[in-house]
């Protein structure tokens, strides 16, 4: 093979690995969402940007802690897998932290160890990897707004609608009283007009 | 070209003759048909950069009024556009360089919006670092394929802008970042052999050193005391490299290693003239028992390896004398390091380390009668004593004697070089 077709053949090979990539990406997260447990997570949004994805609402989870038994063996950014239950409230709750993959017959998500208090009560809190919500670029301010305001009222509850399959996750939507944040910031918008 | 236009009269007063004139008007000629397409090399490349990075900003709006499948449908349309962009080039215009910039940069750009996009679309997890090395990853062999040095660049400040994403102290390292940094020097090579004088390497040569010195920080786990050798002994290789043949013939303003090299190593001297470093250093080290096994000890060790590498054979070939004087400073920084971990004099060696330095410096200005070299060398002493202005004991009477003397010093050298200037003149 001359060497103009050698370039030519791994030019290929390159764009269809580029092709690959996000396709993959689709796809992974297709079959979460077919296949995987629905989860609702009690959140926390606030409205940074990414220069490059736009603008997004980060998602803070109110159950991320659990009680470890040992403070030393967990280092901060490890990766754990969280294994999950839903509570009485209809809520995710945490059931147990592990360094090992549990079981298929439950439940669980790969996350990452946040930190480990020191004051003797280990608790050790998570970082879910489902940790952003993208918007459009004029909706994520106003969501973040809703979200401060409901705040004051703990009737109100806000969580992310997560789909988890062999610990991978994908967040489906974000809700503020069982409806659609992106529907929410819509009327509001609408009422302002 | 005014050279051009007074041709004629040069030719008519016989200072050159016709064939000369002839000469001069074939050189002009070649100089300027090479000019244009310079030109257009960087208009290709800006222009590709900029629709880039409008495609991205556009499809960050993240529109909500079109379907999934349709902000999917945009998200892989400039990716196949940019691919089919770069085939055409690679099987018809392979040898226009404008054609292969702006192509390959177009793509970078394309590969990045789709995968920006399509984590948008379906909210995947990842921070901007996950996504940036994806991004890098895809787009390395186009700087070969193609190949193109505009994309080596975008892929090189990528790169660096990567690893400023990183958690410092977690358990998330910067391996990648060096796997992918050592994934550009063969082209870097390349560029040195073919075009050693174009403004790419150029480019090159400032883009890698900074790189490196931004990364290295990224190394620092438990006892980041140690980065500060690395980083003396980093500044040292780049003050060696930047006085090899190769850059020391170029003009001072290109010579980035040298210039990298010398800013950073005395800016690292200052920090450490004040005491406040060294007054814990050695009970954080000596009472580590893991140094030896962490990561900032390898980089020390490596770079030092290489620095003092470099150093040997340049001794090898030149007496020490002719040594320009910050080539060696690593290597007292080490000894003095390790000073510091037993006895609390370090701080004070420091400082007289930068004394012989601004000494030496203004000498090599008296010798050579260089106002320029002569006044960095009292800068240097200068800035040294207003450090120790604000962090020593000593009496306001002995601090305000030491800035008149250094005071009378800047005019009485400056006075002393201007008038052997004239001398010589006469």
């Amino acid at each position: 093979m001359s060497s103009k077709k050698f370039i030519i053949a791994t030019f290929i090979l390159v764009a269809l690995v580029q092709l690959y990539v996000p396709a993959k990406m689709i796809l992974d997260q297709k079959k979460i969402l077919k296949i995987g447990t629905e989860f609702k997570f009690k959140t926390a949004p606030v409205d940074p940007h990414d220069p490059f994805r736009g603008k997004y609402i980060t998602l803070n989870y109110a159950e991320n802690e659990i009680k470890v038994p040992e403070k030393e063996n967990w280092i901060t950014g490890e990766p754990v897998y969280v294994s999950l239950a839903i509570g009485k409230d209809g809520f995710a709750k945490i059931k147990s932290v592990a360094k090992e993959k549990p079981g298929n017959n439950v439940p669980f998500v790969k996350a990452k160890v946040r930190y480990v208090t020191d004051n003797g009560s280990n608790q050790l809190t998570i970082d879910y990897p489902f940790d952003r919500f993208y918007l459009e670029e004029s909706k994520a301010y106003d969501a973040e707004l809703i979200y401060q305001q409901l705040q004051q009222d703990t009737t109100q509850i806000t969580y992310a609608l997560v789909s988890i399959n062999n610990g991978n996750a994908v967040i489906k939507d974000v809700l503020i009283r069982d409806k659609s944040i992106r529907e929410v910031v819509k009327a509001n918008q609408e009422k302002k007009k | 070209m005014r050279i051009l236009k007074d041709i004629p009269e040069l030719v008519k007063a016989d200072v050159i003759t016709p064939e000369t004139a002839d000469k001069i008007r074939n050189y002009y000629q070649s100089k300027g048909s090479a000019s244009p397409n310079q030109l257009y090399i960087v208009f290709a490349i800006i222009g590709s950069i900029l629709v880039g990075l409008g495609i991205i900003l556009m499809m960050a709006h993240n529109w909500d009024e079109l379907s999934r499948i349709t902000k999917t449908f945009f998200a892989f349309l400039p990716l196949l556009l940019g691919q089919i962009l770069c085939g055409y080039t690679l099987i018809k215009k392979q040898a226009s360089t404008t054609w292969r910039e702006s192509g390959s940069v177009f793509l970078f750009f394309a590969v990045g919006a789709s995968i920006a996009l399509v984590g948008q679309i379906y909210h995947i997890p990842g921070g901007t670092g996950t996504f940036l090395l994806t991004w890098m990853l895809l787009c390395l062999p186009l700087v070969y394929l193609m190949p193109s040095s505009g994309t080596s660049l975008l892929y090189l400040a990528c790169l660096t802008y990567y690893v400023t994403h990183l958690d410092f102290g977690s358990s998330s390292n910067s391996y990648w970042y060096w796997l992918l940094l050592f994934g550009i020097l063969p082209h870097y090579y390349q560029l040195y052999r073919k075009k050693p004088t174009s403004n790419f390497m150029i480019f090159h040569n400032w883009l890698i050193p900074l790189s490196i010195a931004i990364a290295l920080v990224t190394v620092a786990k438990e006892t980041e005391e140690l980065l500060f050798i690395a980083y003396c002994s980093l500044f040292g290789f780049f003050i060696l490299v930047g006085n090899l043949d190769f850059f020391a013939q170029q003009k001072l303003k290109n010579n980035s290693y040298k210039l990298i090299g010398t800013l950073g190593t005395m800016l690292l001297l200052f920090v450490l003239s004040f005491n406040g470093f060294w007054q814990n250093v050695s009970e954080e080290l000596l009472s580590n028992n893991q140094i030896f096994t962490a990561p900032e000890w390898y980089a020390a060790v490596l770079i030092t390896l290489f620095a003092g590498g470099l150093l040997f054979f340049r001794r090898r070939s030149k007496a020490l004398i002719t040594l320009p004087q910050l080539e060696p400073v690593f290597t007292f920084f080490i000894i003095i390091f390790i000073i510091g971990l037993f006895a609390p004099i370090a701080a004070g060696l420091v400082n007289l380390l930068i004394l012989v330095i601004g000494i030496l410096t203004m000498r090599e200005g008296a010798a050579k009668s260089h106002l320029g070299v002569l006044n960095l060398g009292l800068l240097i002493i200068t800035t040294l004593i207003l450090c120790r202005f604000f962090d020593t004991d000593l009496s306001f009477v002995i601090r305000g004697l030491l800035f008149v003397l250094v005071g009378a010093g800047f005019f009485g050298a400056n006075y002393w070089l201007l008038k052997k200037r004239k001398t010589n003149e006469q």
